[in-house]
């Protein structure tokens, strides 16, 4: 099982971002939801959902707080074995078509497929050096030239390099709250995921930050899928291509993001955009 | 409907109440005291008695032990006024020959087991020794001429001590009487001053027939060296033996030595107050209650202390940060719930019960293992004694683990979940979490709970007092490892045996008090280290 998903994960989103270099081709979902159930203890936190999240697209989950998006969002990493008493209940989630809550799967492995950029920026209290090469050298990677070329490319990849190119090796934490964050997705990329999840990146930024965020995050939909956790509707409309939105741990509703924010089906939907409740 | 509006009076009567209730003149007071301001002074009279109390005892401690180094200074110029030191030179030399004359004799035990062993009966065994007999008597026997002279020097420089003794003791008499107010009993008392110069004149009017004896002496000791024979030992003894009189070799030669030093002695050479400081800081002796002079060294003390200590840590940091580790980190909630109020009932229990199973059991066990055959290529096995270092310091690394324990487990659970999730989330393992991001992390919290372990441990009294072996002298460190087994006394040990047999205000009573302050400025010291170090961490997490 650990064998065959390794040489899935490895060989596969090589090949798809190859294919990907002109038009993205959206057919192809990325990860697949089927009929999830997840309880925290004996809470249900998420039921019943279903979804489709297609390859080299950004994904929005929208919905008022406590109704599970973020739950789901560590679900693709399985983040939440981290937390005593969680347990999928039901249901399947697939990431290149294998089954991810299967107990047997390898969730180290899986994280270096599944990059994940938090909510508060978390740079580790080294320099940015360090914090780059961090995902790189646990997995064994001793080669000073290999690592120093990852360092710029991935500084370069989340659009920091400019700014602290002269200063790599001083404390991540002397970055201003904007930086620290793109040195978090620089990290994140570093290790070349094929899936990026942002659970609501720029909750703690300013608007100018903001904004570099959300270009960056329009740049990295070329190489990478990403799921986007946002409270904040106007960002999910101007960043994203897919929007899915979530009460009370259930989907209500998932499309295309113009016509999720002008055409909703679903009424509870149209009330929670137009700022009626949430 | 039209809004009423109030009148003029209305609004007048109600600004009089907001600003009555504003200015509060009708609130309780005692004593022109609002309760905030009684809740406040509480809190502050507590806090003042702490910092009060602390500073009595710093007062008390250095005024009780100021004391000692004025006095130290007096014994130590007695010390050469009276002679002593002059005698101590032919002392010493005896103490190294008996010292040889000991190690010829172990030689002799353990050549007889060996016979013994062989299947030979005692009598063919001590005739097969024969011939080491006759050197060991005759080697044993050389120092008996110096011995005696030596320790006629001794008692002449004993008595001359006690005279100034007494000629003290009746100055004090005087003064008590004067006083008193009992003069005319005061003028009877006749206090005659000691003339140390012609005193010890006396004394080294015996350096001629010393010499002589020396002499006859070096010779006799050449002579009972012929009289070993070529091989009167089994091959695996004769290294020994051929060490043995290579060292006898060396003793011979030093007699010029301890002659030139004793011709060189004069007994009005001033020794300079900075010497007390240094005989007691430096000094290599503990010796108190003696006949023949006192010495204050803390040294020895010292070095048990930090030998008992550094054992202890050895063995409790270790356990106690690899035990934090887990419970912070792996433990599932139920065993979390389980370890750490064990881990925490350690350090209630009470330290004499855990001395007392130290003497009843632990030490007698850690000897047993020490003498089972298969662990004898272990340097320093078997151990000669059943309370030593060790068991000291197995029992104070027990007592400093729940100290280390829960300070190492708060240190990690400050480092924020973030890093910790960061981690996981790019790929890392659980050991490489550990490792890479909270033991850097939380590193300086470590070290501080180490360090108040460390507080602890060198603190601590009746385990080391009941185990430790109280042997005042400094670990033989060539030995090895084999200097951990041996048995030491402590600072703490020494302050808890013998204060309660001194004379207050007496300069072994004061002696006692300098370890004391020693004692006090290390916990500051180590308390302090601690402190900075966690500040510094709290910047550095940010």
């Amino acid at each position: 099982m650990n064998a065959t998903f390794e040489t899935r994960m490895d060989t596969l989103p090589q090949a798809a971002r190859g294919s990907q270099q002109g038009a993205p081709d959206t057919s192809d979902p990325m990860i697949e939801i089927d009929h999830l159930d997840f309880y925290y203890g004996a809470n249900h936190a998420l039921r019943d959902i279903s979804l489709q999240i297609p390859g080299h697209q950004v994904t929005a989950f929208i919905g008022p707080s406590g109704c599970g998006k973020s739950t789901l969002l560590r679900c693709f990493n399985r983040m939440n074995d981290l937390i005593e008493g969680t347990r999928i209940g039901n249901g399947q989630i697939r990431i290149h078509g294998i089954d991810i809550s299967d107990p047997a799967v390898d969730t180290i492995a899986l994280r270096r497929q599944v990059g994940m950029v938090f909510q508060k920026s978390n740079p580790f209290p080294k320099s940015i050096y360090e914090n780059i090469a961090y995902g790189l050298q646990i997995q064994g990677v001793r080669d000073r030239r290999r690592l120093d070329e990852v360092v710029e490319k991935s500084l370069r990849g989340a659009a920091l390099w400019d700014e602290v190119k002269d200063r790599l090796h001083t404390s991540a934490l002397g970055l201003s709250g904007g930086q620290q964050q793109r040195v978090c997705i620089a990290r994140a990329i570093a290790v070349e995921p094929s899936i990026i999840l942002m659970d609501e990146p720029c909750s703690a930024l300013d608007p100018i930050a903001t904004a570099k965020v959300e270009e960056l995050i329009h740049e990295l939909k070329k190489n990478y899928t990403i799921v986007i956790v946002t409270h904040n509707m106007q960002q999910a409309g101007r960043c994203s291509d897919m929007t899915a939105f979530f009460y009370l741990g259930q989907l209500i509703e998932m499309g295309k993001t113009e016509k999720i924010f002008t055409n909703p089906v679903q009424k509870q939907t149209e009330d929670y955009i137009s700022g009626r409740f949430g | 409907m039209p809004a009423t509006y109030p009148d003029s009076a209305q609004l007048k009567g109600r600004d009089r109440k907001i600003s009555e209730a504003l200015l509060n003149k009708k609130r309780f007071r005692v004593l022109g005291l609002t309760p905030d301001d009684v809740i406040k002074y509480f809190f502050q009279g507590n806090a003042a008695v702490a910092i009060l109390v602390l500073v009595l005892i710093m007062v008390f401690l250095l005024r009780e032990g100021a004391g000692f180094f004025g006095q130290n200074l007096r014994n130590l110029r007695i010390y050469r006024l009276a002679g002593l030191e002059y005698v101590d030179f032919i002392k010493r030399e005896v103490e190294a020959h008996t010292e040889l004359t000991r190690a010829a004799n172990a030689l002799r035990m353990r050549q007889f087991d060996a016979y013994l062993k062989e299947g030979k009966t005692i009598e063919e065994a001590n005739e097969a020794l024969a011939q080491y007999d006759l050197f060991a008597t005759a080697f044993g026997d050389t120092v008996n001429e110096v011995r005696s002279i030596a320790s006629d020097m001794t008692e002449a420089a004993v008595a001359i001590k006690e005279k100034e003794q007494i000629y003290r003791d009746t100055l004090e008499q005087k003064a008590m009487l004067l006083r008193a107010g009992r003069s005319a009993e005061a003028e009877a008392v006749v206090a005659s001053s000691v003339d140390f110069k012609s005193e010890v004149e006396a004394l080294k009017a015996m350096q001629p027939a010393f010499l002589a004896a020396n002499v006859e002496f070096a010779s006799k000791i050449k002579a009972a060296l012929a009289l070993g024979g070529r091989e009167p030992l089994q091959a695996p003894y004769m290294g020994p033996f051929n060490q043995l009189k290579k060292h006898a070799e060396t003793y011979l030669n030093s007699f010029a030595s301890v002659e030139a030093q004793m011709a060189r002695w004069t007994n009005d050479q001033p020794i300079p107050w900075y010497e007390s400081v240094t005989a007691f800081l430096f000094g290599r002796e503990w010796l108190t209650a003696s006949f023949w002079q006192d010495w204050y060294g803390v040294i020895p003390l010292f070095v048990g202390s930090l030998l008992v200590s550094a054992i202890a840590l050895a063995i409790a940091v270790p356990l106690g940060v690899a035990g934090a580790i887990y419970v912070s980190e792996i433990a599932s909630a139920a065993e979390k719930g389980i370890i750490k109020p064990y881990i925490e009932f350690i350090s209630a229990i009470p330290s004499v019960v855990l001395g007392f199973f130290g003497v009843a059991v632990l030490g007698q066990c850690l000897r047993a293992v020490s003498q089972t055959p298969w662990l004898s290529w272990f340097p320093g096995f078997p151990m000669s004694e059943r309370l030593n270092s060790l068991t000291a310091g197995c029992l104070l690394a027990f007592m400093a683990i729940p100290t280390i324990f829960s300070l190492a487990e708060d240190a990690l659970n400050n480092v924020p979940r973030h890093f910790k999730e960061a981690s996981y989330a790019l790929g890392a393992t659980r050991f490489q979490t550990i490792v890479r991001i909270l033991m850097p992390a939380s590193l300086s919290g470590i070290i501080s709970a180490i360090l108040l372990g460390f507080g602890r441990v060198i603190g601590e009294t009746m385990v080391v007092l009941l185990c430790a072996g109280n042997r005042i002298a400094i670990p033989d460190f060539t030995q090895g490892i084999g200097a951990f087994f041996q048995p030491v006394h402590t600072m703490t040990g020494i302050i808890a045996q013998e204060m309660g047999e001194v004379v207050p205000g007496s300069i072994h009573y004061r002696a006692l008090f300098m370890v004391g302050i020693v004692l006090f400025i290390i916990a500051l010291g180590v308390n302090f280290l601690a402190q900075r170090i966690v500040k510094r961490y709290r910047i550095s997490i940010g």
